[in-house]
């Protein structure tokens, strides 16, 4: 086992990787309480076609799949659903599905070992029949209708459809009502073995522990699986350009709502994607954050009154910035943006900004050590990601001006900007 | 964990929550007063305006710039309905001086100081609050309180709540009217704003690694000294008569995929107490995965994604909520009308009662992990004026029968059936 010390945050990393490909993280909490499991598996709504490891053809599964078997891993052979038998452990257990992972979890207080028991049982066992896929396509098909009432999340999928042409992560994460028709028991179970299995799959634990009495548990949870070799995946050829610049659609919002995208190359989460990542944090800051000049123009003049909300995302097939607000005026805040970046790129950044920003993103990430879900999560999806998640405490020292410029042309650029709009 | 309180000045209290687990100190200031539909929506336009500049701290941009240089000491305010009052609640959250790389200054004593400036020493022109801060808050309020139809769940849990207490306050919207807002000026609302100071109920939070020190500091704190002594126009909560009427049943058209279906329910009790009945009823109802609504609605016949209850224990009402297909109405009513008289009936196990135990008793044993919920149950206790601690509240749950449960739900009737619908 390794340990990894982050003097900083003045937290600990135990991480291994165990004989059957299964790596699990541990990061221990003295005092609290609340302890947190989740287990993840490296398998998203992006990923819905494939080649299972031994075999020579190209497999092809419906969109929504990854998401469907999430709510399908619950049930049990005898009967029983594992969500009710956690919860009547008195642990708050959950689980969820994203574009490159999904996960299951639960937080406990006390019964933390049975309620593991269950988690990892049920994790290793799936149960599929005929009837219960059919019946979870009602609950999911209402799942899919909320969303459609959405506005925020209409506005964030169209942006991603304006910047993708091919790649899969411009659909919805839970498929169509069409998509998910076309599940059955079958498809279910080869998604199941092909990405469920242990290599693909890493366990994060925290809470107040003793780290290599913890491993030795979580090994005798184990079932006796062959670590599975590599799973081929396919995604189609994505162009770097841009599919539209604008794109709009019409529902009941009380202010027009709009998503800026920038796309950007995907990076293949290299080396140098931390830094890459916490440069483009204050970038967006230095642009829009609210010290930033253009917010308080655009503020005094009442085109938007709260601070958008600035994301980079990325995996190891995409990579884009979401920016995220609610306006009068979105053309406006879109045209102004662009001006800014143009702006920043001629005349530099400064560096007192920078520091200051520095100091504020440095603030948030020792934050994230309060709270085990909080930590457990964050190291998981960046687990994924090829990251550890210390590295991002450590990185930011190390960025000066000419990085951030560096990170300016490379990634803010004027032909990969695409604006989203849902209004009345 | 150690929790201390202390009275200021006369309904102007501080309290300590000392703990050193946790990354961040985070400060809180509490302004408590009675929901009054005059003055619902100057209320809430006071904290938007105060966030704009303060004494020192003229402009948003100041302040902002300050509190990145503090590590991105985040400043936030809220407004809360509690029971029948109304809380204009201002937080900032700083890094704990240990997890910073230069050791040269005291985040938390710094950052608190700006906490009171920005909430008692606002920025003024003429004696008066800015002109042009308060016509911009103003719009941006009316933006706020336009922008409810934007999230459907949430919208018809709101409109249930309206039409439950119509011409009472609890049915106030805690941001008010777009109506009263065209009337407001500088110069009323800074004297509504001088007004809150002086009438308001003040509870100061402090969590984290803290020292005596600040307790003195606070005392000397020119912005404290300055407050008066007070007689708080807030009300304590207190359990009130129902006077059952016929259901009420409200439609609502909107263009919308899913119908929201919303329903209050009335709990006729008499005593403080019994919410932790109530608390335990709701959980068996609709608080869990494994309540009746949750199985029922959404596991056996899979009308719904989201089928669940919620308490809210200030005012000690219930709101069940689903989102279903339209034209499953009729279904779903009754058989959530199904599961209200299961309750009635006793149709439920001991192991339904022992698995919402432990899950209430999970809960209790978590709130010591939360800064912000350590400091939301502790004002909760201030304002019923209970004072249960922590173990207490667990040894309470774990007393629970179900005869009293059953009890509970005899008392429980619909009030009002809200749908939004297209």
């Amino acid at each position: 086992m390794k340990i990894i010390e982050n003097s900083k945050v003045k937290e600990k990393l135990y991480v291994d990787k165990l004989k059957n490909g299964l790596t699990v993280m541990i990061i221990p909490k003295k005092g609290i309480q609340k302890k947190y499991l989740i287990w993840g598996t490296n398998y998203g709504s992006i990923d819905s076609n494939f080649i299972v490891p031994g075999e020579k053809q190209e497999t092809k599964v419906p969109m929504g799949i990854a998401h469907f078997l999430e709510h399908k891993m619950f049930e049990q052979p005898n009967g029983t659903n594992s969500l009710d038998t956690l919860t009547s452990l008195g642990v708050d257990a959950n689980a969820y599905t994203t574009n490159d992972h999904t996960a299951y979890l639960f937080e406990a207080t006390d019964n933390f070992y049975e309620a593991m028991t269950e988690l990892m049982d049920y994790v290793q066992h799936p149960y599929f029949t005929d009837e219960n896929v059919e019946k979870e396509k009602g609950i999911i098909g209402q799942e899919i209708n909320m969303y459609s009432d959405s506005p925020d999340w209409k506005v964030y999928l169209n942006a991603l459809k304006a910047m993708y042409h091919n790649n899969p992560v411009k659909i919805d994460i839970a498929g169509t009502i069409e998509s998910i028709s076309e599940i059955n028991k079958d498809i279910l179970y080869k998604c199941y073995n092909t990405f469920y299995n242990p290599s693909n799959m890493t366990l994060v634990i925290s809470g107040d522990f003793n780290p290599e009495e913890m491993i030795e548990e979580v090994k005798n949870r184990l079932i006796d699986v062959k670590s599975n070799g590599k799973i081929k995946r396919i995604y189609p050829e994505e162009p770097e350009t841009i599919v539209q610049e604008k794109i709009e659609e019409k529902l009941e919002v009380s202010q027009p709502m709009y998503v800026i995208g920038i796309k950007d190359t995907n990076n293949d989460c290299d080396k140098e994607i931390v830094k890459k990542h916490i440069s483009i944090e204050i970038i967006l800051r230095l642009i829009i954050g609210k010290s930033s000049k253009l917010y308080k123009q655009l503020y005094d003049e009442g085109i938007i009154y709260s601070r958008p909300s600035l994301d980079y995302e990325f995996s190891k097939t995409y990579a884009h910035i979401m920016i995220m607000g609610q306006s009068n005026n979105p053309e406006e805040v879109y045209k102004r943006i662009k001006m800014e970046i143009k702006n920043l790129k001629e005349k530099g950044i400064n560096g007192e900004d920078m520091d200051r920003t520095k100091k504020m993103i440095y603030g948030a990430y020792v934050r994230e050590y309060n709270d085990v879900a909080d930590i457990a999560r964050m190291f998981l999806s960046d687990n994924f990601k090829g990251i550890n998640s210390f590295d991002y405490l450590e990185e930011i020292e190390g960025i000066n001006v000419e990085y951030l410029m560096q990170v300016l042309d490379d990634v803010f650029k004027e032909d990969k900007m695409v604006i989203s709009i849902v209004k009345n | 964990m150690q929790y201390k309180q202390i009275e200021l000045k006369k309904a102007i209290k501080l309290h300590t929550i000392k703990s050193d687990k946790f990354k961040t100190n985070l400060l809180s200031v509490f302004l408590t007063v009675k929901l009054d539909k005059e003055k619902v929506t100057s209320n809430a336009l006071i904290p938007s305006v105060l966030r704009r500049g303060s004494k020192n701290m003229q402009t948003q941009e100041k302040i902002n710039k300050e509190l990145e240089e503090l590590y991105g000491a985040s400043f936030d305010c809220g407004l809360d309905k509690a029971g029948d009052n109304q809380v204009i609640k201002f937080y900032i959250e700083t890094i704990n001086d240990n997890y910073l790389p230069e050791n040269d200054r005291n985040i938390l004593k710094i950052s608190l100081e700006k906490l009171l400036e920005l909430v008692f020493d606002p920025y003024l022109e003429d004696d008066c609050f800015s002109k042009e801060y308060v016509k911009q808050e103003k719009n941006n309020l009316k933006n706020i309180i336009e922008s409810k139809i934007d999230n459907k769940g949430r919208y018809a849990l709101d409109r249930c709540i309206e039409e439950m207490y119509k011409n009472e306050p609890f049915g106030l919207y805690k941001y008010g009217y777009v109506e009263d807002l065209d009337k407001i000026n500088e110069k009323d609302l800074y004297k509504e704003y001088q007004n809150l100071i002086k009438d308001s109920k003040i509870d100061i939070f402090i969590t984290g690694n803290i020292d005596e020190n600040i307790i003195e500091q606070i005392k000397d704190n020119e912005n404290i000294k300055k407050l008066q002594d007070r007689e708080p126009k807030y009300e304590p909560h207190k359990i009130e008569d129902i006077v059952q009427k016929e259901e009420k049943i409200v439609n609502e058209s909107m263009d919308v995929t899913q119908g929201k279906l919303v329903i209050g329910l009335n709990i006729n009790i008499d005593n403080e107490k019994d919410k932790y009945i109530v608390l335990m009823y709701n959980n068996i109802l609709g608080g869990s995965a494994t309540s009746k609504m949750f199985q029922n609605i959404r596991e056996k016949e899979h009308l719904a994604y989201v089928a669940n209850s919620i308490y809210f224990r200030h005012k000690n009402v219930i709101f069940i909520n689903c989102g279903i297909e339209i034209e499953n109405y009729d279904k779903a009513l009754s058989l959530t009308r199904e599961q209200l008289e299961d309750m009635k009936k006793g149709n439920f196990t001991d192991e339904d009662i022992n698995n919402c135990k432990k899950g209430i008793i999970a809960t209790i044993k978590g709130i010591e992990d939360e800064q912000d919920t350590m400091i939301t149950y502790c004002f909760g206790q201030e304002l019923s004026q209970t004072g249960v601690k922590l173990d207490e509240y667990q040894d309470i749950i774990e007393k629970i029968t179900k005869e009293q449960i059953v009890d509970i739900a005899n008392k429980v009737s619909i009030n009002t059936i809200y749908f939004l619908n297209n």
